[in-house]
This record gives structure tokens, C-alpha cells and sequence, in this order.
């Protein structure tokens, strides 16, 4: 007997009952029909204008971190994805403990099977999915050529191989083109030339026009990424907001904007601010604390969880239909799950095992320490929520939770996000 | 003998017990808590030992008897703006114990208190107080608050004045009061007189809320003009290469005066850049709640030319200084190269959080773009 027929029948008999099956079996249909078409993570802007990720049809909040397992001793050009004592799993364990539901990657190592091992055992094992970065040739000597053409086809060469190879793991998150690469067209990072730009007398139409040229070559990346790849959204990485409103104008196949942000407590009004001037949802994609007080010369963990803490609670206040804030937040990546050894001294090798306790920078908005010599309080080598120590566990180095570590779960577990807690 | 022995440990044990009781009590557990009412009274507090900034310029006469506002006495203060150590500003802190600049444990409780009240009246009338305030004095025992008020024009007849203490952290207050006057303001000197200066615990007072100020309101109008709401003490970087001349009467854009700066590169602490902010209060780096809520504002603007034509301003801006009490937000605009003659610059506000601002102003420049260094002038700057 064919369905219809049953149904039929059904009607007759038990209409109640019958069309109550019936109203669910067309709802079912409709629904199936309805996200037949949907990528697996998109961005959904909702009606009040608010925007939300969504992964697999559901609301999903980044509770990320910024992860670059370098051991003791060694720096960044460490293959720590071919350590044969697995890292990953033994921090993914760690991560999955916390709430910790996703990682980012700056950029995959060359050796694309060992970047698919660590992406599935994350995803497999412990449910953490992946984020993957590219740095646009941002560290390339003598700079990054933006206006050069082949200088941007080798980039975007190198960035579609990556989609290629990695567009079909289920652990993948989104992509992130750049990191910070927008202080280059302000002439305070790695700035490159332009024979175009140059002839501009004026420094401020300098910045402006560097800015499109960047922007634009980010663009095309992200379009062409879409041409390969309909599932993942593409977000423009970014330092704080400076330049997005050129973006804001060359863009329209960026999806989200990843901002790095360190402003202490919280935000500050980059939320409302993104809103008026490049309409984007935005991952905190760095942002958070060290857990050094330069000032006293001592650990302080306290001083790392209180401003963790707070700052999640900024982004919470922010996300989709939280009444508190603009609802164009999804999440964030802290910086970042290890204390990096190689850091403050990255050009001497006979420091990176010891874990030092200077500084390059100042940031007043860390302002526990900020009283320390020449302001310089911020500690790059004590970032991680975990510690590590020279001892040996598995043959990695021993991993100690810090106090940030606790304090966030505790908020995650206790907090909801917009409508419904995730 | 027993009862000897009873009586005498019940003493040995109510002294300290005593003791620790008159410690611990809070000032406040009177209504009020005087920091001076007359010369030599039982109840002053506080004494006027805390001189600052020019202190040749100050006399003081705590027992003047030229028409006080309660008693027999009130203090006079005459401040002769001649910039005896070279400094432009001169005030004074009434401290407990006398001298104490943080470096010992003296001080009072005062939690309970609310506002502090003083009568003050100008010898003349228009003499201008950049600010009165409660607490602020750092050092080891640092006070637990530092609450301002000003800048004030004083009339020539009593007048008093309230500074709101709701919500402070008064446990611990070594200044009690004190005020600060700048050569800019009162070119000529100032005359003024104090009386009945005290801490009360009023049940009525409500807390000070921000109010959003009315446009346009000035960062800098005029040499002591008092529109001038923010003070350009925030020096950044190579700051011995960097001379300020808020005064100057070569060619203002509008007014008497205007600013000059004369940055010479030469890279005096290393750094290569210098900068100033005007800030709200004086070096004010986000460690004080204070500044002002400018909501209402679109746009900031600034008259500015260069000596020569060409001197390169790399920023221009206003906010974002970070600290325990951050600036809402932070705009600007640059690089900027100079004109000769003054030139109309605006900072686009739209869309900016300015609910809280500090610092109010700002310029930064570099040895690199200008290795000759660079003289420049600016007038005129507020936020419409």
C-alpha cells in the first residue's frame, strides 16, 4: 500500500491522531528541504539584525584558544604536528575538560597528512573543531608585496591549495586570511611599496589607497575560496578595526571579520563601532592576558583570570540577541593555551629555555603592572592558560592548568550566550 | 585580694581592648569631621603643610582676620603666579600628620562621610581655582580616593562649595583637602581666602552622575580661559625634546593666545616619537574616575599651521588611553602635513563612544618624518 493510501486510511479512522502524523511528517519534509541547501557552517543574520555562526544548523559560540604547542627550548619553526609524542591529544583532553570547543591555527605546516591528523584526532577524540589561518606573507623578507601581482598569485595559490586540502575535514571551523597584516598599509609593520601609492603626496591618501589595494587582494582571495568551498565561512583577520572601513567598501565576499584586540577589561565599543562602519560579525580571534606582574617580579594567575574572565563576559554581552550588546559577536580565540618559551628573545636560541621574564611592549590597559620600568608590562613568554614545566610527562612538558583556566570554565558552565546556553 | 587581682586583670584586659576600640572606629562616627574651622582649634585635622608646584609663590596667613566667614580667623592663600620654580602652578594640601606625602601612616577613616564642604571667597573676585580636592596624595600609604572639583571662579563675597564623596573609598585619606592654581589663570596672582572646611556625613547627598555636557565644549580656548577643560600633561615618549608654550601671542588663530610647541627630534629619551594628551585631570593615565561625557558630540576640531609649511603630524587624536578607567573610545586623523597658515582640521565622531573621555586631545609625531623637527601651533580645539 502506498503511503498515501495509509494516510488515507489513517484520516478515516483516527483523524486526530493521523493528522497530527501527517502535520509532523510535511513539517520533517519542509525542514529537510529547507537546509538541504545549507552549507555545513554558515552565518545566519537574524531578523533584529543580530548574527550568529552556525555549524550543522545550530548556534555555535567560539570558546576557542590560539594553539602553537612549542616545547621548552625550541621556537616557532619547531614541526611540533610530526611530534611523535602527539601534543594535541594530550592538550585536546585538556581543552575538552575546560569547554574549550575550538582551536585556532595561524597557518598549517606543509606536510598536509600530519595537519589532517591533528584536525581529525581534535575533532574525533574530543569534539574540538579547527580553525585554520593563513599569514598572507606577512613575515616575508624584505615585506609583503601587496601590489605586486605575482607576489599575489603566489598567495592566493598557496591559500586555494590549503581550502583544497583541507575543506573537506568535518573538524573544520572557518578560514582566516591575514593576522594583523592591516598595520602594513599604516606604515607601522612591514611597510611595502607601490608605484601607484607613492606618487600620492599626501601620507593619509597613502594609507587609504595601501588599504584598498590590501583589502581588495583579501577580497579576491575570499572569492575565490567561495568558488571552491561553500561550506566554511572566510574571515578577514584584522588588528583591532583600523582600515575596515576601507574594507567596508572592498569586501563583499568577506563573511566575518577576526579582529586581534587587547584592551584589558573589555572591548571597549569595537562591537558597536564594526556595526556602524562594516556591518560583519566578528571572532575576538587573539585577544587576553598574560600572567606575569612585571611590576612585582612574581606570577600573578589572579590578575590573568580576572581579566579573562571579564573579557568573556564582553564577548557573551555581545552575541546574537543579548539585549546588553550589538549581537554581531560569535566567539573568540584566546591567546593562547601554552606558555611559548622562544618569545621575548626569539633571535637568541640559549633563552628559549628559560622562561623569561622581560618585556617588549607596554599596554596600559593591563594596568596592574603598567607602574613596572618604561611600561612595559606585558609578558609575551606568560600568555598560556597552561603552564608548562621542564619536567617531562609522555615526553611532552608537563602542563599545569593556571588559575584563568578554571575561572573561564567555571563562567562558561554558568553562563548563557544570547537566547540559549551552548 | 582576690578582688585585686580581678580588678587588675579586668584593666590589663579592657586597655587594649579600649585601645583597639578608639583605633579601629571610623571618623565617622560623628556627623561631620572638621579639616579647619579656626586657627589652633581642637577640632582641625588636617594641617595646610603640603605645598606644591611653585612654593615660592604662596604665602599663607592661617589666622587672617579680614572678614572670615564664621569665628575670628579664616586662612588666606596669596599666590604670586611668578613661577618661582619655574613650574606655572602652585597649591597646597592640608595632610595629617603635617608633611605627610605618603610616606608614613597618618590619616582617618572617613567612611560614612559624603561630601566635603568650604567657604571661599577671591579678594577681588574672579580669581580662578584649577581645582579643589579630597585626597589623591600617592607614596607608600597612598590615600584610598582623590575626588576633584574645578576649575572654580571665586566672587568676592563667601561662597560654599561641595565635593561629592558618595561612592568613595574613604578609608583611608591622609590629604584632606587641598587646591591648585596655574600662572595661566591668574597671570596677574591671586588673593583668596579659606574657611569652615569639613567632612559631613549627609544622608541626602545622591551620587554624582556624569552629566553630558553641552556642545561645543573647549579642550583649549584660550590662555587660562575657563573653557579649557583638559590639560595637556600627558608627555609622551621623548618628551625633553617637546617645549610647550600654551600662552603664546605671536599669531593666534582666534582669541589672545594660542598653543606653541617646538618639537626638536633630537631624541632626548631614546624613543625617537613624542606626543602629548590632554587629559582630564592632569596625568590623568586612566588611573582616576574622571573626564567627561561628550555624547552630544559629532566632531572635534582644531585651527592648526606649522612655523615653515610641512611639518608632519602623524596623529591627530582624541580618547584611547587605557587603563583602570578607560577611555570609551578613541578616534583620529593623520598623517597630517602642516600649512603656514592656520587650516580648519575635524575628527569624525560618528558612530565613536563618548561616554567617558579623558583624554581629550592628542598629537603625535616622529624624528623620522621630521628629522629637523618640527614648530606648529594650535588653537581653537573642542568637540562640537
Amino acid at each position: 500500500m502506498s503511503l498515501l493510501g495509509t494516510l488515507l486510511r489513517g484520516f478515516k479512522n483516527r483523524p486526530l491522531l493521523t493528522w497530527f502524523s501527517a502535520a509532523l511528517i510535511l513539517s520533517l519534509f519542509f525542514l529537510f528541504l529547507a537546509n538541504k541547501g545549507n552549507p555545513k557552517v554558515y552565518i545566519q543574520k537574524l531578523r533584529n539584525g543580530h548574527y550568529r555562526l552556525m555549524v550543522q544548523q545550530r548556534p555555535y559560540l567560539v570558546k576557542g584558544v590560539c594553539y602553537s604547542p612549542i616545547p621548552i627550548g625550541k621556537n616557532h619553526e619547531y614541526d611540533w604536528w610530526s611530534d611523535p609524542s602527539k601534543p594535541w591529544l594530550v592538550d585536546g583532553e585538556l581543552m575538552q575538560k575546560m569547554g574549550i570547543n575550538t582551536i585556532r591555527l595561524y597557518q598549517a605546516h606543509e606536510n598536509a597528512q600530519a595537519v589532517r591528523t591533528v584536525i581529525r584526532d581534535l575533532y574525533q577524540r574530543y569534539g574540538i573543531r579547527t580553525i585554520l589561518g593563513h599569514w598572507l606573507g606577512f613575515w616575508e623578507y624584505p615585506c609583503p608585496l601587496y601590489a605586486d601581482k605575482s607576489f599575489q598569485e603566489r598567495i592566493k595559490k598557496e591559500i586555494l591549495e590549503m581550502v583544497s586540502l583541507y575543506k573537506d575535514e568535518p573538524g573544520l571551523l572557518l578560514w582566516i586570511l591575514g593576522n594583523e597584516n592591516n598595520y602594513t598599509c599604516m606604515g607601522q609593520l612591514n611597510p611595502w611599496p607601490s608605484e601607484e601609492v607613492d606618487k600620492e603626496a599626501d601620507p593619509a591618501k597613502q594609507r587609504m589607497l595601501r588599504a584598498k589595494i590590501y583589502y581588495s587582494f583579501v577580497n579576491d582571495i575570499a572569492r575565490d575560496i567561495h568558488r571552491i568551498d561553500k561550506n566554511h565561512p572566510v574571515a578577514l583577520g584584522n588588528g583591532e578595526l583600523v582600515g575596515l572601513d576601507i574594507a567596508s567598501t572592498v569586501c563583499p565576499d568577506i563573511d566575518l571579520v577576526a579582529c586581534i584586540i587587547y584592551r584589558g577589561k573589555t572591548f571597549g565599543n569595537i562591537f558597536k563601532y564594526l556595526k556602524a562602519t562594516f556591518d560583519k560579525p566578528i571572532l575576538l580571534s587573539e585577544f587576553g592576558a598574560d600572567a606575569y606582574d612585571a611590576y612585582l617580579q612574581k606570577e600573578d594567575q589572579n590578575m590573568q583570570a580576572f581579566f579573562l574572565e571579564s573579557q568573556w563576559r564582553h564577548i557573551y554581552e555581545n552575541t546574537a540577541n543579548n539585549k546588553k550588546g550589538a549581537g554581531n559577536c560569535i566567539g573568540g580565540t584566546m591567546f593562547e593555551w601554552n606558555d611559548e618559551w622562544w618569545k621575548h628573545n626569539e633571535s637568541d636560541p640559549s633563552t628559549w629555555d628559560i622562561h623569561d621574564t622581560g618585556s617588549n611592549w607596554s599596554n596600559g590597559s593591563y594596568y596592574f603592572d603598567i607602574q613596572v620600568k618604561d611600561n612595559k608590562n606585558m609578558n609575551e613568554e606568560w600568555f598560556g592558560l597552561v603552564a608548562l614545566s621542564q619536567d617531562l610527562e609522555n615526553g611532552l612538558n608537563k602542563r599545569s592548568p593556571r588559575k584563568a583556566y578554571y575561572v573561564v570554565r567555571e563562567f562558561w558552565k554558568n553562563s548563557t550566550a544570547g537566547a540559549k546556553k551552548q | 585580694m582576690k578582688k585585686l587581682l580581678v580588678f587588675l586583670l579586668a584593666i590589663v584586659l579592657l586597655i587594649p581592648l579600649y585601645s583597639y576600640a578608639q583605633e579601629a572606629a571610623p571618623a565617622t562616627a560623628n556627623k561631620s569631621f572638621v579639616v579647619y574651622t579656626e586657627k589652633r582649634a581642637p577640632e582641625n585635622h588636617y594641617i595646610p603643610s603640603g605645598w606644591m608646584g611653585d612654593v615660592g609663590d604662596i604665602k599663607m596667613n592661617d589666622q587672617a582676620m579680614d572678614n572670615p566667614h564664621s569665628g575670628t580667623t579664616c586662612i588666606q592663600f596669596t599666590y604670586s603666579a611668578k613661577k618661582t620654580q619655574g613650574l606655572g602652578w602652585a597649591g597646597a594640601y592640608w595632610q595629617n600628620p603635617a608633611n605627610n606625602w605618603g610616606t608614613k601612616k597618618g590619616g582617618f577613616d572617613l567612611t560614612g562621610m559624603t561630601k566635603l564642604t568650604f567657604w571661599a571667597r577671591g579678594a577681588k573676585g574672579g580669581e580662578v581655582i584649577q581645582k579643589f580636592n579630597v585626597g589623591g596624595i600617592k607614596g607608600t600609604y597612598p590615600d584610598t580616593a582623590v575626588v576633584e572639583l574645578g576649575p572654580i571662579e571665586l566672587t568676592d563675597s563667601w561662597k560654599e562649595y561641595t565635593i561629592n564623596l558618595v561612592g568613595k573609598d574613604l578609608s583611608y585619606i591622609s590629604g584632606g583637602f587641598g587646591w591648585v592654581a596655574t600662572s595661566d589663570s591668574n597671570p596677574q596672582g591671586a588673593t583668596f581666602f579659606l574657611d569652615d572646611i569639613k567632612f559631613e556625613a549627609d544622608p541626602n547627598m545622591k551620587p554624582l552622575g556624569k552629566q553630558t555636557q553641552k556642545m561645543p565644549f573647549y579642550v583649549y580656548a584660550d590662555r587660562g580661559s575657563m573653557s579649557n577643560h583638559f590639560i595637556a600633561s600627558g608627555w609622551m615618549g621623548d618628551y625633553g625634546d617637546v617645549k610647550f608654550d600654551g600662552s603664546n601671542s605671536e599669531n593666534p588663530y582666534l582669541g589672545d593666545t594660542c598653543i606653541k610647541f617646538t618639537y626638536t627630534a633630537k631624541g632626548a629619551q631614546g624613543a625617537r616619537w613624542a606626543g602629548i594628551y590632554w587629559q582630564n585631570p592632569a596625568n590623568n593615565w586612566a588611573t582616576v574616575d574622571a573626564g567627561f561625557d561628550l555624547s552630544k558630540a559629532t566632531k572635534l576640531t582644531f585651527w592648526a599651521r606649522g612655523a615653515k609649511g610641512g611639518e608632519r603630524i602623524e596623529e591627530f587624536k582624541m580618547g584611547g588611553i587605557m587603563g583602570e578607567f578607560s577611555d570609551s573610545d578613541s578616534a583620529g586623523i593623520g598623517p597630517v602635513i602642516l600649512n603656514k597658515d592656520w587650516t580648519q582640521y575635524a575628527i569624525d565622531l560618528s558612530g565613536k563612544d563618548l561616554s567617558y573621555v579623558i583624554g581629550g586631545f592628542c598629537w603625535a609625531s616622529n624624528a623620522d618624518v621630521n628629522p629637523e623637527g618640527a614648530i606648529f601651533y594650535l588653537d581653537e580645539i573642542k568637540y562640537e
